[in-house]
Parts: structure tokens; C-alpha cells; sequence
């Protein structure tokens, strides 16, 4: 009975001791600190990217060739932006990183009167500097350093040599743009129109319509109604190819036509690769991303004074879809 | 200050020095997470407090604007400097993870302070005004966003370090229950040591009384302990053998009485035996006188010898029955004796004698030797067509005096001898002293106070032999 009652007594106490070590052990641990705090700010550069279409692959490619140049630079830059191409939301970033005193901005250009308010006066009445990429906006207008990115004019003739290439020297070519008339927009119209223009077959056809999917369709419904023998569609802004391709499904196959399109809009790599677009203007976002930072670095640090004004160019070369 | 009550401090110190040392140690956790978790509100608060101050300044100017008094200018100052130094004190909120959009909430305040004072200081056209003013109620809206985005941050960042302290309570709560689980087991077992410290004594202690209560006294009582009660115990242990003592006495007296009453029945038994002979001595004695010189005066020297002998040896028998005498008178007595029986056996009674003179001092009670000589006589002598020899010796052996009386008759048988010894009362055969030979055993212990004091040798057809062992030196339990 006695060495029962012992037994049961360290089994007792072995038991508390363990559960005690345990508990212990998870309370006294000193895992738990809170981020080190910074007594002060350091002198790094700070930039900001910003975007219309955050998260797409496109600018996620760009985000990323920024992000790398700019930990190699010792700067500290954070992507901002709206989502699904909201004018407003990124205007108002734009005004944030203004207010904010970045050391300088590196934003999608928009060719709207309040963009080029906002970097025009607002930004230079901060003396922030601020470098275009991958859209631009006119010197002039914008008075930004410079711009990063595809020569537009040069993908337009690319992209319309493409289209010769696979169509030949006759057909009816729709070109699909944005009302707004974006600068970007006009230099790739212009460059497939300096390539087309020389071939008297073709024949050119501009459809202009909005960014907003309904009016995307509506408008290439009515461009099939109209000419009905159309050969092949060039949307110049890439975010119209998606709602494109689905009014053109809804008629017929899609294979017969000839869409070329570019690169920078959500739905475009994925189409081509299912065989439903020919062929797309493949852009080099990181690259973009890099020495868009990286002209920026050398700005402000005054290596370079000023910055070449036509932009820094980065490549462009034609996917073709798999089925051609 | 006693033992006890040194032993039930001390238990209690230790026990309120545990409880203590726990209590300080859960308190003193406590504390350190409390602290932790103020500084973690004080972020927000921190926060907050730009977000309001900002708000305010916004207010108050549009106030001011409105109503252009030097009282809500001196309102859009004071919420100008408290936003000022919401800006400083918000520095302390940076750390890694928010560097970047604190520098911007820090600059944009920065905006807030100077687009108001371009605002105040440069007499402007309304229109210019109300785009200025909208541009600062814009600014404050942007610090308002960034105060939610850092309020976010935080909550991402600190979200392990929220877990971890909810984690650490829960888990402290359990260490603290299996804490006082443990120490009031660890307690429990040292009290009931303790308490078995203090309650075996007295639980043996006890034993011990009840023990002495039945009556055992012999048992020692052995507490163990450095405390009162072992000297409890010591003491009880002491006052045992006091009674045991005492007890002892009580029964030594007891016995010493009891042989001192025997001793007088015995002495009232010969007395009364003795007074049953004694039939007007007087008369006895002047006969006898008489008788004695008739005889000498008729030449019969022998018979008056013997009638004077006669006298010699009743005059013995009733006046010493009672008394010690030495071995001496006894041994003349017997003498006396045995030149009577001569005169009746004549030559058929021999008697030898070999004694020691220097023992004859020696105490003896009285008619001891004469019973003996007269039993060997009746039974040795008596019955012997041829007569027999009795021999009486007296030698001296160290402490003790041995006397020896001998005879060859036909011996006693085994049983009888015992019976004797055992002090049974045996058949008297006319003996002349009215004393038996039982009679005279029961004396003689009772005398020296030992029952070794004699004894008897008996051969069947060779004699018996009775030796005395007289002590030179009477025991001390006598009177």
C-alpha cells in the first residue's frame, strides 16, 4: 500500500515537472521581439513604381527587375498602384508619392490632362523627379527625366511587319485604340502605319473605342458588322484583346482572323499561347524595371544631367502563336 | 525558544518563502508583458494621435478660413504644434518593416504644415483658396490612408508577436496551476514529514503509557527526537523505574513479612508443642534433683548423671526454643542427649565426634542439631539389633561452617527426602522435643534466609548423611 502510494507520489511529481518544463519552456522563450526599430531614417533613396495594373505579369516583371536594381543600388523603392486600370486610384498615388517627398517617381505614363497637371506642376513644384515607363507621356507635356520601355513606334512597325509577313500585301486590317488617344497608343499606331501605309492593298481601318469592356465589344461588334471581310485586328492597347477575342468567338472561329497585339496587358500571353492570337509584341519588363531605376540612381545622384529625353529603349522581339 | 515551535516556523517560512517566490515571479511576468503591451499600444496610440491632429488642423482651418478671428487662429496654431509634435513622437513608431511609409507619413504631415502656412502666409483669390484647401483636406485624407496602411502594418507585423503573447498567457495561466499543483504536493508530503516528526514520539510515547498502565513495567521507553518530548519521554522512562523501583521494594517487604508470620507460627507451634510437655518443670526439676542424689547417695553415680543430664536437656528444651544460641550450647546439648540414649542403647550407640573449636561461635537457632541427632537415632540406630554409629563433624569451610551429622542405618528413600525438604509435615515417632525434623528445616531457611542451608544424602543400606551449611556471617535480610 506504502509503495503504491510512493510510486503514484513521483509519478505525480515527474509528470508536473514536465508539464511545468513544457509551459516554461514556451513562456521564458524569447522569440517574441518586435521588428528593430530604426532610431533613423537613413539617407537611401526612396522611390516609388507606380502602376495601373498592379499584380498583372507584366508589371509584376517590371516590379521585380526594379526591386533587384534597387537593393543592388542600396535604394529603397516600393511598388504602388491601382488594380484593373483605375485612372483615379493611381492619380492618387501619384499625388501620395508627391505629398510623400519620394526622391523620385517612376510611374506607367497616362496621357491624361491630370496626369501631366499632377507631374507637370505639382511635381516639380516639389522638385520630384519622374521617369516614364513602358507607356510614355510627351517630354513636353509631362516633364519627366526620361522614359523606360519599348520604342512603341518601333513595335508597330514590327508588329505590322509581322502581319505582312503572315497575311501578304492585301487585306483589311482593323487598328483598335483607346479614345483617350494615348501617346504610347499613337506611336505603335503610327509605327504600323509608316510600314502598311506603303502597301496599296491594304487597307487600314481605325476603330476607336474605350478601355471598358462593353464598349470594347460593342465596338468590334460593329466594326464585323460594318466589314464583314475584315483580315486582321490590331488592338494597340493589350487590355482590349480579351473582350476582343471573346466577340469574335461569339461569331465565328477566331483562327481565320490575323489579331496581333502586344504584350503589357493581362490576357495576351495567355491567348497566344492557346492559339488564339497570332502573335504578340514581346516586351522586356524587368528590363524596364532595372534601368528605369537605375537612370533614376544616376539623376539623382547627378551622374547623368540631364537624361536622354527620347528614353532609354529596351528590346522588343514577335511571339508567334503556336498554331501558325 | 522550544523545539515545536522552532520546527512550525520554520515549515511555515518555507512555505510562505515558496508562495512568495512564486507570486514575485508570476508578478514580475506579468509585469514584463504588460510593459510589452503598452508599448504596443503606444504605437497606435501614436497613430492615432497624427490622424486626429492632422483632422484637427484641417478643421480648424477651414474654421479659420470662415471665420478669420485671431481665436480660431490661435486654435489652428495649437493643433498646428500638437500635429508637430505628433510628428516627432511618431518617429519612434519606425522600424524595418515600416521605414518607407513612415518616412512618407512624416513628409506628408511635412506637406500638411507647409501647404497650410503657404495658405495663411500668401494673400490669395478664392478660387486659389478653395483648390489649396481642397488639396489639404486631400493631404489629410492621404495621412488618414497611411495611418490605416501603418495601422495594418503593424497588426501584419506584430500579428506573431500578438499570438505569441496570447500563447505565452494561456501558457502561463497552466504554468501557474501546475506550479502550485506541484508546490502543494512537495508541501503536503514535507508537512506530513513534519508532522510525522512531531506526532511518532507522542504516538510512542503513548504506547508506552498505555503499556505501563497494564502494568508492564520493565519496558524502556526510547524516543528518539531532539525535541520536549523526548525529554517528555526521558522523564516518563525515569519515573518507570522509580515505580519499578518501588515496586520491587514493596515486594521484597511483602515477602519479608510473609516469612517473618510463618516465622512466628512456627516458633508459637514448638512453644505450644514445648508447653504441652512441660508439666510443672518445677516439680520435674526437684524430682529429678531428688531423684539424682537418691541415686548418688545409693552409689548409682551413673543413674544420677543421668537424671541430671535428663534435667540439663528439658531445661534446654523449654527455656532456648525461641532463641539463637551458638553452636556451642547446641553441640553440649547433644551431648547431653547422647549420653541419655547411651544409657538406654549402651553399646549399640556410638557416637564420633569431629570438631572444628574454632567454629563453635557460630549462631544457630535453638534445638536444631538435638532434632536432627534424635531422627538418626530413632531411624538409624533404633531399629538395629547390631546398634549403629552417628558421627557429628563441624569443619570450618571459608564463609561457611559445615556441620555434618552421619549415620549408617538403612537410608531414607528419595521421597522422603524431598518431603523433608519441601518442609512437608512427616510423621513424628516420638520424638522428645516435639520437633519434627520439617520443623527444624523450615527454621533454619528462615534463619539464614537461604534455602541451600541444608541438606540431605541418603544411601539405601549406608546411612544418611545431613549437612549444614552455616554461614559464618548471618544474611542482612534478618533480624
Amino acid at each position: 500500500m506504502k509503495k503504491y502510494m510512493y510510486i503514484i507520489l513521483v509519478i505525480l511529481f515527474v509528470s508536473l515537472c514536465y508539464l511545468i518544463f513544457t509551459s516554461a519552456n514556451i513562456v521564458l522563450s524569447n522569440d517574441l521581439s518586435l521588428p528593430k526599430g530604426i532610431k533613423q531614417a537613413d539617407s537611401q533613396y526612396r522611390l516609388v513604381l507606380i502602376t495601373r495594373d498592379m499584380d498583372t505579369t507584366f508589371w509584376n516583371k517590371v516590379g521585380i527587375g526594379a526591386l533587384r536594381q534597387a537593393e543592388k543600388e542600396g535604394a529603397s523603392l516600393e511598388m504602388w498602384g491601382s488594380y484593373s486600370n483605375n485612372p483615379e486610384e493611381f492619380l492618387k498615388k501619384l499625388e501620395l508619392a508627391i505629398h510623400s517627398k519620394v526622391d523620385g517617381i517612376i510611374i506607367q505614363g497616362l496621357d491624361t490632362d491630370e496626369f501631366k497637371a499632377l507631374t507637370k506642376v505639382k511635381a516639380s513644384f516639389f522638385g520630384i523627379p519622374i521617369i516614364t515607363v513602358a507607356n510614355d507621356v510627351p517630354m513636353k507635356e509631362s516633364l519627366r527625366r526620361t522614359y523606360v520601355g519599348s520604342d512603341q513606334f518601333s513595335a508597330g512597325k514590327l508588329i505590322a511587319m509581322q502581319l505582312l509577313n503572315d497575311m501578304g500585301e492585301k487585306g483589311k486590317v482593323v487598328i483598335l485604340y483607346d479614345s483617350q488617344q494615348e501617346y504610347y497608343q499613337k506611336e505603335r499606331v503610327r509605327g504600323i502605319e509608316a510600314v502598311l501605309s506603303i502597301y496599296p492593298d491594304i487597307e487600314l481601318l481605325h476603330a476607336e473605342t474605350s478601355e471598358s469592356r462593353d464598349r470594347v465589344i460593342s465596338s468590334v461588334r460593329d466594326t464585323l458588322n460594318q466589314v464583314p471581310d475584315v483580315h486582321a485586328f490590331i488592338p494597340v492597347n493589350a487590355n482590349m484583346i480579351g473582350p476582343m477575342v471573346q466577340e469574335i468567338e461569339k461569331r465565328s472561329q477566331v483562327e481565320p482572323y490575323f489579331i496581333y497585339t502586344f504584350d503589357d496587358g493581362p490576357e495576351s500571353i495567355p491567348l497566344v499561347e492557346q492559339g488564339k492570337i497570332d502573335g504578340v509584341i514581346e516586351q522586356d519588363p524587368e528590363k524596364m524595371g532595372e534601368v528605369s531605376v537605375e537612370q533614376m540612381i544616376k539623376w539623382l545622384n547627378g551622374e547623368t544631367v540631364p537624361l536622354d529625353i527620347n528614353g532609354y529603349f529596351t528590346n522588343i522581339q514577335i511571339l508567334k502563336g503556336e498554331n501558325e | 525558544m522550544s523545539s515545536i515551535q522552532r520546527k512550525i516556523l520554520t515549515l511555515t517560512t518555507v512555505i510562505i518563502v515558496v508562495m512568495s517566490l512564486i507570486w514575485i515571479m508570476l508578478t514580475f511576468y506579468n509585469y514584463k508583458t504588460q510593459v510589452k503591451y503598452n508599448e504596443v499600444l503606444n504605437r497606435y496610440l501614436l497613430l492615432n494621435e497624427v490622424s486626429r491632429s492632422s483632422n484637427q488642423v484641417i478643421t480648424n482651418l477651414n474654421n479659420y478660413l470662415l471665420q478669420p478671428s485671431s481665436e480660431n487662429l490661435k486654435e489652428l496654431e495649437d493643433s498646428k504644434k500638437s500635429l508637430v509634435s505628433a510628428k516627432y513622437e511618431v518617429f519612434k513608431v519606425r522600424n524595418e518593416e515600416n521605414n518607407f511609409t513612415l518616412t512618407n507619413y512624416i513628409h506628408l504631415m511635412e506637406s500638411l504644415i507647409e501647404t497650410t502656412d503657404r495658405l495663411l502666409g500668401i494673400e490669395q483669390d478664392d478660387e486659389e483658396t478653395v483648390k489649396d484647401l481642397a488639396e489639404i483636406s486631400r493631404i489629410g485624407n492621404y495621412i488618414s490612408e497611411t495611418t490605416l496602411t501603418l495601422i495594418d502594418m503593424e497588426l501584419k507585423t506584430h500579428e506573431p508577436f500578438y499570438r505569441g503573447i496570447m500563447e505565452q498567457s494561456i501558457e502561463l495561466v497552466k504554468l501557474a496551476i501546475w506550479m502550485i499543483l506541484l508546490t502543494s504536493l512537495l508541501l503536503l508530503i514535507a508537512t506530513y514529514w513534519f508532522s510525522l516528526s512531531i506526532t511518532r514520539p507522542i504516538q510512542q510515547l503513548t504506547v508506552a503509557a498505555s503499556e505501563l498502565s497494564k502494568g508492564k513495567f520493565d519496558k524502556e521507553i526510547t524516543v528518539k527526537t531532539n525535541d520536549e518530548i523526548s525529554f517528555l519521554a526521558k522523564t516518563f522512562d525515569h519515573m518507570r523505574n522509580n515505580i519499578n523501583n518501588l515496586i520491587q521494594q514493596m515486594k521484597e517487604k511483602a515477602k519479608l513479612e510473609r516469612e517473618l508470620q510463618q516465622n512466628k507460627i512456627i516458633l508459637q507451634e514448638s512453644h505450644f508443642r514445648s508447653l504441652q510437655s512441660q508439666i510443672n518443670p518445677h516439680f520435674l526439676f526437684n524430682t529429678l534433683n531428688t531423684l539424682s542424689k537418691k541415686a548418688y547417695l545409693e552409689g548409682s553415680e551413673e543413674i544420677s548423671d543421668l537424671l541430671v543430664s535428663v534435667a540439663d536437656l528439658l531445661r534446654y528444651n523449654l527455656k532456648q526454643i525461641d532463641r539463637s544460641v551458638t553452636l556451642r550450647d547446641e553441640l553440649m546439648i547433644v551431648k547431653q542427649y547422647m549420653e541419655i540414649q547411651k544409657a538406654r542403647f549402651t553399646d549399640r550407640l556410638q557416637l564420633q565426634e569431629d570438631i572444628d573449636e574454632s567454629c563453635l561461635g557460630v549462631g544457630i537457632p535453638a534445638l536444631t542439631l538435638q532434632p536432627i541427632i534424635e531422627n538418626a537415632v530413632i531411624h538409624a540406630v533404633e531399629p538395629s539389633v547390631d546398634g549403629g554409629v552417628i558421627s557429628i563433624s563441624v569443619k570450618d569451610d571459608h564463609e561457611y561452617v559445615m556441620v555434618q551429622i552421619k549415620d549408617d542405618g538403612m537410608g531414607m528413600t528419595e521421597e522422603k527426602i524431598t518431603q523433608i525438604l519441601m518442609e512437608h509435615q512427616v510423621q513424628t515417632e516420638g520424638h522428645s522435643t516435639g520437633i519434627g525434623f520439617s520443623n527444624v528445616v523450615k527454621r533454619l531457611r528462615l534463619f539464614y534466609g537461604r534455602d541451600d542451608v541444608i541438606s540431605i544424602n541418603s544411601t539405601k543400606g549406608v546411612g544418611t548423611a545431613v549437612l549444614l551449611k552455616i554461614p559464618k556471617q548471618r544474611g542482612e535480610k534478618h533480624d
